[in-house]
């Protein structure tokens, strides 16, 4: 090495230590060179109109629906094509076993349990964004939720099971990125329409964008105790009418069981 | 009042379309508590108003086919959709409903209602006529 130094000329020295500094100095920037600059923050606030005039009412086809005719209107307010592909979720056998013997009456909503992810969303209702720094709040009509998405990096512990379980969150790409995880057992916590349970393993990844004057948001189950792969969809939100406020919903037990004695018994 | 049963042969053709359109394992709500391919009519006076969320109840007095009274219970949409019931749905108002009946055995209920004054004139915004509340 030391010969190999002795042979440089001197132009070439010079050439030599330019390089290193050059290549140093690039080496230096290359961190800050490489960062994604600051993930643009969407304007997701205000108030939600998730109703019937956004998308079709929830019901045994929608939002999971195994077939749709050409033109029917998908959770997302566009129309079916002719080559519509099945979201429905692909159940496992545990799954098909918990929906073969369900029973209607034990559905948790009769006695007023609030609606959780996926469903949560997609009732047909109004709902609040407010973003803060560290948090997003996600406030909804149905059942009088607020799920607050935390922002500051935090890890769910195994204090965080919760019926909404615990959402930690980022932006990313002009979206919201919602994860959501530690829910509790529910018996019908995937859908009550199909009598399809979660359990303490369901994880809910949801991302919002702003879409025009729309909100969006695509909503992914996975739940390996339950389904076989993840299962999502995408909905719509349009604008809430110009100062509309969120109604308190005060789920009444009596009004909610009332109609529990209508269904035949199916057990004794 | 006459509560009377009646079922249209359209309806029962339609039963079958939907009961074919239906996944086998559905647990719909209504669908479990009600015969959604069935249509029933009653007539009775308004007893009582629920104006609640979930959904809203309207009770009905009324009698059944061998002259016995009976309650009709009618479920509705949540209290924001039913504000037009408290002045639409006074108490003692006598009314006629049509909706899907409820399935129980020895149960009055009915879903998907539309209500008429006795002489048929429609009560309530269209938006609330034969709706089948979600729940």
């Amino acid at each position: 090495m030391s010969g190999t130094i002795r042979r440089l000329s001197p132009q070439r020295c010079l050439g030599l230590v330019v390089s290193v500094a050059l290549l140093a100095a690039v080496h230096w920037h290359a961190p800050i060179a490489a960062q994604a600059p600051r993930a643009a923050i969407p304007d997701l606030a205000g108030v939600w109109d998730g109703t019937r005039r956004a998308h079709p009412i929830n019901g045994p086809n929608v939002p999971w629906a195994k077939s749709l005719p050409e033109g029917a209107i998908l959770p997302d307010g566009t129309p079916a094509g002719k080559d519509y592909v099945s979201n429905f979720p692909v159940l496992n056998e545990r799954a098909l076993a918990f929906q073969k013997i369900f029973d209607e009456p034990l559905s948790p909503k009769y006695d007023c349990q609030p609606s959780t992810p996926p469903a949560l969303e997609f009732d047909p209702f109004y709902m609040e964004v407010v973003q803060w720094p560290d948090r997003v709040l996600l406030r909804y009509e149905k059942d009088d939720q607020l799920r607050t998405v935390w922002l500051d990096g935090r890890e769910p512990t195994s204090h965080d099971y919760g019926i909404q379980g615990l959402s930690v969150g980022r932006y990313e790409s002009n979206a919201l990125i919602v994860e959501t995880t530690h829910y509790v057992f529910d018996v019908t916590g995937f859908d009550d329409y199909n009598g399809i349970p979660s359990s303490q393993q369901k994880k809910v990844t949801e991302r919002y964008w702003r879409d025009g004057e729309h909100l969006k948001a695509t909503v992914t189950v996975e739940d390996p105790m339950f389904l076989r792969k993840p299962a999502s969809y995408t909905m719509r939100w349009l604008a809430a009418p110009k100062g509309y406020k969120l109604q308190s919903f005060e789920c009444d037990a009596e009004a909610a069981r009332l109609s529990v004695q209508f269904i035949p018994p199916r057990y004794k | 009042m006459i509560a009377g049963l009646r079922i249209s042969v359209a309806s029962l053709l339609a039963a079958g379309v939907l009961l074919a359109a239906m996944p086998a394992a559905a647990h719909h709500s209504a669908a479990a508590a009600y015969d959604e391919t069935k249509r029933v009519e009653a007539q009775g006076t308004v007893s009582k108003l629920l104006i609640r969320n979930p959904h809203s109840w309207v009770f009905l007095d009324g009698t059944d086919d061998k002259g016995q009274k009976i309650e009709w219970q009618i479920e509705m949409g949540g209290a924001p959709s039913m504000a037009w019931a408290k002045d639409g749905l006074p108490i003692g108002m006598a009314v006629k409903v049509t909706g899907h009946p409820s399935r129980a055995p020895g149960t009055y209920g009915i879903t998907g209602a539309t209500f008429a004054k006795k002489d048929g004139t429609p009560i309530g915004p269209r938006s609330a006529r034969g709706d089948t509340p979600q729940q």
